[in-house]
């Protein structure tokens, strides 16, 4: 009787000696995976910092205005003249009704092979 | 065992062995609660002692998350970063866990070559907990660093403020110690508002900060600092700066003042004359004074518009006669000792108004203390407490009275929105809250009237320069030719020049001021007064500024004769 119990005893404590062991080895691992993933985070924020300071750098107007200049004529970049700002009352306003005279002229004399605009072009050139 | 040994009484000399080994079992199982008793001893103790040990956690008598503490990015109105923190690697010894000093040292250097190998010597010598090695690396020394494996050395990761704006903004960011402290501008100001505070209860770690977002408008930034920058060589000036402001909410749009320094190396900070110019710096602001000495008299209703003055003659003190730079020598109205900026002229204005309501009247818009405003480098103005006879005829056209560039372009806006002081701030505001604080200095219809003045001197007087810059952008302003005092006589060759403006006049929304310190004649056909200087970088600055702050042009010249009071018409 006494034997069998402590049989019994003594297999359960190698179980729980083996358990704990167990438990330990892999709580020692899941802390490791946790520092590696701070250590991560930690560097791939650093990475961040640094991706967001250059993104900051590079919208700069003062960084900007350089690469402008740099292709000004290539690209015929200027500053905006004063000239070049309208407004909608500069616009002509709509016909209050379509001149079907002068477009029935127009296209007559389209299909007679006379460009009126063309004419008027050409006479700007 | 009193028991025990009656028992036994009868049978001593038969159990005497069984007795002797019953005694002994006893000094045995005595011995092992001993041996038992002092290993828990033992133990205990060990808890203790560990119990006592104090982990050092501070770096150099800094909490080390102070020194890892991150700062708020810095915005523009936009939302376009001014200032960030970027984490670098700082290297770092515990002295007391290297082993071979000598080696620690010598694989160093190879990494390391500008360092002083006999000061790092005596720096990993000794069993301190922490020293510095070298703080703000790179990643990739970093990483090679770690590949020497010296033991006792590591990293810890640290964040340091970079500017991606560069010099654009160094007056209004100011900058940071090595230990993220902000020790100029804004900077400074973020610090001993909430970011200090919010530190010492523990909060403000970590990266999630709200951003603070400041009033400013970069590209507007970036083109008056374009300006300035064009103007130091354009005109060899010592200095240049410059400040708008939203009239209405008070907003500083843009602040620049060359010479400057580099926020990204605080050292650079240190150079002579890097000083805000237009906040730190205070000066004689010369004729543009004429706007506030007429805005105070019209104000008060002893002088109109329509009134005439004699300058025919100059003033007399004494010894002294005022006379004027470019005397017309006849009778002037009033839109005309403004238009030709008539020293006579403002003179008799100021006494129809008399000096101690003038005088008042700069108590009024703030011109005897400072401006309050974010900035720490702030200096008093010097305003006489009260006027002589000829104090107030010289302060009447701008001398003899010190006041920063803000103070003027604070007055301007407040001429300019209707009559209302308020305090510039660098922080966004809306109107609504701004109008919270506004306080009135003079009447709406007053305003109306310095409107009149201002862009008449524009359109015919000595603005006349910059309108030719800013042609359709409705700008009207004052120039200012100060002679600097140089040896305590004022030199005739030594200008200090200034433009006082404000734009859109027709339905003004901005106030600017530029100030440029000893500008030269650009070419043969121009002249050294303000008109040409700081006149024309005000114009160039707005034909390139407007757009971008939602003004267009507009030509039609209704908009500058309804700015004609109808009885001048």
């Amino acid at each position: 009787m006494i034997r069998n119990l402590n049989i019994i005893l003594m297999v359960t404590s190698i179980i729980a000696l083996a358990t704990v062991y167990g438990l330990k080895f892999s709580i020692e691992h899941t802390a490791n995976e946790k520092i590696a993933l701070i250590a991560m985070i930690d560097t791939q924020e650093s990475d961040l910092s640094l991706l967001r300071a250059d993104w900051a750098a590079l919208n700069q107007p003062g960084h900007i205005e350089p690469i402008v200049k740099r292709h000004q004529e290539a690209l015929g970049l200027g500053p905006v003249k004063q000239k070049q700002f309208g407004s909608f009352t500069d616009l002509a306003m709509r016909p209050a009704a379509p001149d079907n005279q002068g477009l029935n002229a127009l296209f007559e004399s389209l299909d007679a092979g006379v460009d009126p605009i063309d004419a008027i072009l050409q006479g700007l050139n | 065992m009193a028991a025990m040994t009656d028992e036994l009484l009868p049978t001593i000399a038969l159990d005497g062995t069984r007795k002797a080994r019953v005694n002994l079992t006893q000094a045995r199982i005595r011995w092992v609660i001993l041996a038992l008793l002092m290993g828990f001893c033992v133990v205990g103790a060990r808890l203790i002692q560990l119990g006592m040990v104090v982990q050092d956690s501070t770096i150099e008598g800094q909490a080390r998350d102070v020194i890892t503490a991150t700062r708020p990015p810095i915005l523009d109105r936009n939302g376009l970063e001014m200032a960030v923190d970027i984490r670098v690697p700082s290297l770092y010894a515990e002295p007391r866990r290297i082993i071979d000093v000598d080696e620690a040292v010598q694989k160093l250097a190879t990494v390391l070559p500008d360092i002083d190998q006999r000061w790092l010597r005596d720096r990993l010598s000794g069993d301190k907990g922490f020293v510095w090695i070298q703080r703000e690396l790179s990643p990739s020394v970093e990483d090679k660093i770690m590949r020497l494996g010296i033991p006792g050395i590591d990293f810890i990761t640290e964040s340091k403020r970079f500017y991606p704006g560069m010099r654009e903004a160094s007056h209004i960011l100011g900058s940071v110690n090595i230990d993220n402290q902000g020790i100029a501008g804004i900077e400074k100001h973020i610090d001993n508002e909430d970011v200090a505070m919010l530190q010492d209860i523990g909060l403000a770690r970590g990266n999630d900060l709200a951003p603070v977002e400041l009033s400013i408008d970069m590209r507007v930034q970036h083109v008056m600092y374009e300006e300035m920058q064009d103007a130091m060589v354009r005109y060899k000036a010592i200095a240049a700066a410059s400040v708008m402001i939203d009239i209405y909410t008070g907003e500083v749009i843009g602040l620049t003042s060359l010479p400057d320094f580099d926020p990204n190396d605080p050292k650079s900070a240190l150079v002579k004359d890097s000083f805000n110019r237009i906040t730190a710096g205070i000066y004689e602001l010369g004729s543009t004074f004429k706007t506030v000495t007429l805005a105070a008299a019209l104000d008060s209703g002893k002088v109109k518009l329509t009134d005439q003055f004699d300058a025919r003659f100059g003033v007399k003190f004494g010894r002294f006669t005022i006379t004027d730079f470019h005397g017309k020598n006849r009778i002037l109205s009033v839109p005309e000792i403004y238009k030709y900026s008539s020293n006579v002229g403002t003179i008799h204005v100021m006494q129809a108004l008399g000096k101690e309501n003038f005088r008042a009247f700069l108590t009024k818009i703030g011109f005897d203390t400072r401006v309050p405003f974010e900035l720490p480098e702030m200096r008093n103005p010097t305003v006489a407490k009260t006027f002589s006879d000829v104090g107030a005829a010289t302060a009447s056209f701008g001398h003899g009275l010190s006041i920063s560039p803000l103070h003027m372009a604070v007055a301007m806006a407040a001429f300019t929105n209707g009559g209302n002081y308020i305090a510039p701030t660098l922080y966004k505001r809306t109107r609504e809250e701004a109008e919270k604080s506004y306080v009135r200095v003079i009447q709406p219809q007053t305003s109306e009237w310095v409107r009149y003045l201002m862009r008449l001197n524009a359109l015919e007087g000595s603005g006349s320069q910059m309108n030719k810059e800013a042609l359709g952008y409705r700008v009207g302003g004052k120039t200012g030719t100060a002679e600097k005092v140089v040896d305590g006589r004022y030199s005739s060759n030594k200008n200090f020049n200034v433009f006082a403006s404000a734009f859109p006049l027709d339905n003004p929304r901005y106030a600017m001021v530029v100030v440029v310190d000893e500008p030269q004649i650009e070419n043969p056909q121009s002249g050294d007064t303000a008109g040409w200087n700081a006149g024309m970088m005000t114009g160039r600055i707005v034909q390139r500024v407007a757009p971008m702050l939602g003004i267009a042009p507009d030509f039609s010249p209704a908009l500058d004769t309804n700015l004609v009071p109808s009885f001048l018409r």
